[in-house]
């Protein structure tokens, strides 16, 4: 229960408000309401068509394949496949932290890197559409098209900034088969659960390890689940975890 | 429902049919991981629709058109970046908020520095990007990142 009401307090705020203002003026909150409703019908229209395009961009669109053409070197291209990557994915920013490391154990150079953080910030498909809705189609597709330019710029100035020594790369140990969720990346989505429900619950929006021992016939549904995990969140102390190479 | 709107349900509908179609099983899998991340942050959404009708009700338009619109544009754009900066709200919450502000007659200039800085600069994740990338990559990427937003932002207030 007081999880739940320190989860909402901004809307419990708001609610306070308006009752307050019912009884103070009754007059102003019924105004205040009927305000809200030409953004409430909007919000109506647009949600449902950007839920499922979250879902099917989820479902279909090759991240793997993306995945593999980031490293140094990989110039103009790998800016673009970049982009197209960050522009993509779903979840707020710091839901991407833990993917990009992951990229630059791999190989991807600093630019990229840089262009999905901020690709992936500010230039999400679903969320252009609503944009467009509630400022102007002409509004969102001249941000995009600046916002594109300058995200390619700050790559460029970043990697001639920032060196491959100055990011910490040793992550802290973990032992051998042992399961590992860094919550704070953690966005509730569940697919841990449904892949191996004997090793992960979800609860309060958050994932939790029920069984941090991975057990040898388990460790393929684990494995999955790591390399499910939208925000990569989930990691097994364990050598013989498959490591791909990024290619250039 | 606007032409836009329209164009999209439609682009999604047929993309929904032939993914049912195609593998039933991954969509709704892929359904589910999206409700539960919107589930996340339906009480945010509620909550700034509501507030929306109270800045509607008791901020005149005049205020906002001479904090926001008048002749301060410049240090008006700084502080939105600023404030943006150390928001952590999605997005896709912000738009309504911004759009029902810009409707009363405030400039873009501060909205999309706003918009922008909302979702590249974090203050509050800071941090956790010091941690996962150091110290040099965090602050050369935020510091540029709202740098970039108010050139954008300036850059749209000529165009637009």
């Amino acid at each position: 229960m007081m999880e739940k009401i320190k989860k909402n307090k901004f809307l419990l705020f708001v609610v306070l408000i308006y009752l307050i203002l019912l009884l103070s003026n009754t007059e102003k909150a019924i105004i205040s309401f009927k305000n809200s409703g030409y953004y409430i019908k909007e919000m109506l229209m647009i949600m449902p068509v950007i839920f499922v395009l979250t879902a099917l961009i989820e479902a279909w669109v090759p991240k793997k394949m993306i995945m593999e053409h980031l490293g140094d070197g990989s110039g103009l291209k790998g800016s673009f496949i970049s982009l197209l990557l960050g522009s993509v994915s779903a979840g707020p920013i710091y839901a991407a932290f833990p993917v990009c490391k992951t990229l630059l154990k791999k190989g991807a150079s600093i630019s990229n890197i840089v262009v999905i953080l901020s690709a992936w910030a500010v230039i999400k498909i679903p969320m252009l559409a609503n944009e467009a809705k509630f400022l102007s189609p002409k509004f969102m597709a001249t941000r995009w098209v600046l916002t594109t330019i300058a995200i390619l710029i700050m790559g460029y100035l970043i990697s001639k900034i920032v060196r491959r020594k100055d990011i910490p790369m040793d992550s802290e140990k973990i032992n051998d088969g042992e399961i590992v969720i860094k919550e704070e990346y953690c966005i509730g989505c569940g697919i841990c659960e449904k892949l191996a429900p004997n090793y992960f619950k979800v609860g309060n929006k958050k994932a939790k390890v029920v069984n941090s021992k991975a057990e040898q016939e388990m460790e393929g549904a684990i494995i999955k689940a790591i390399e499910k995990c939208p925000t990569k969140a989930i990691a097994m102390g364990d050598k013989k975890l498959p490591r791909e190479k990024v290619g250039k | 429902m606007d032409i836009f709107t329209k164009v999209l349900w439609l682009i999604t509908g047929i993309w929904f049919i032939i993914s049912m179609i195609k593998d039933k099983k991954r969509t709704l899998d892929a359904m589910k991981m999206s409700k539960k991340m919107m589930g996340n942050m339906l009480g945010q959404i509620i909550a700034i629709l509501f507030l929306i009708g109270l800045i509607l009700t008791f901020i005149p338009p005049h205020v906002i058109n001479e904090y926001l619109g008048g002749s301060n544009i410049f240090l008006a754009t700084v502080v939105s970046a600023l404030i943006g900066s150390i928001t952590l709200i999605p997005a896709f919450v912000a738009f309504p908020l911004v759009g029902s502000i810009v409707d009363m007659g405030a400039s873009i200039v501060p909205a999309v520095a706003f918009l922008t800085t909302l979702t590249m600069v974090g203050f509050v994740t800071f941090n956790l990007e010091k941690q996962e990338f150091g110290k040099k990559f965090a602050l050369a990427r935020n510091g540029l990142s709202f740098i970039f937003a108010i050139a954008i932002s300036m850059i749209m207030g000529v165009i637009l």
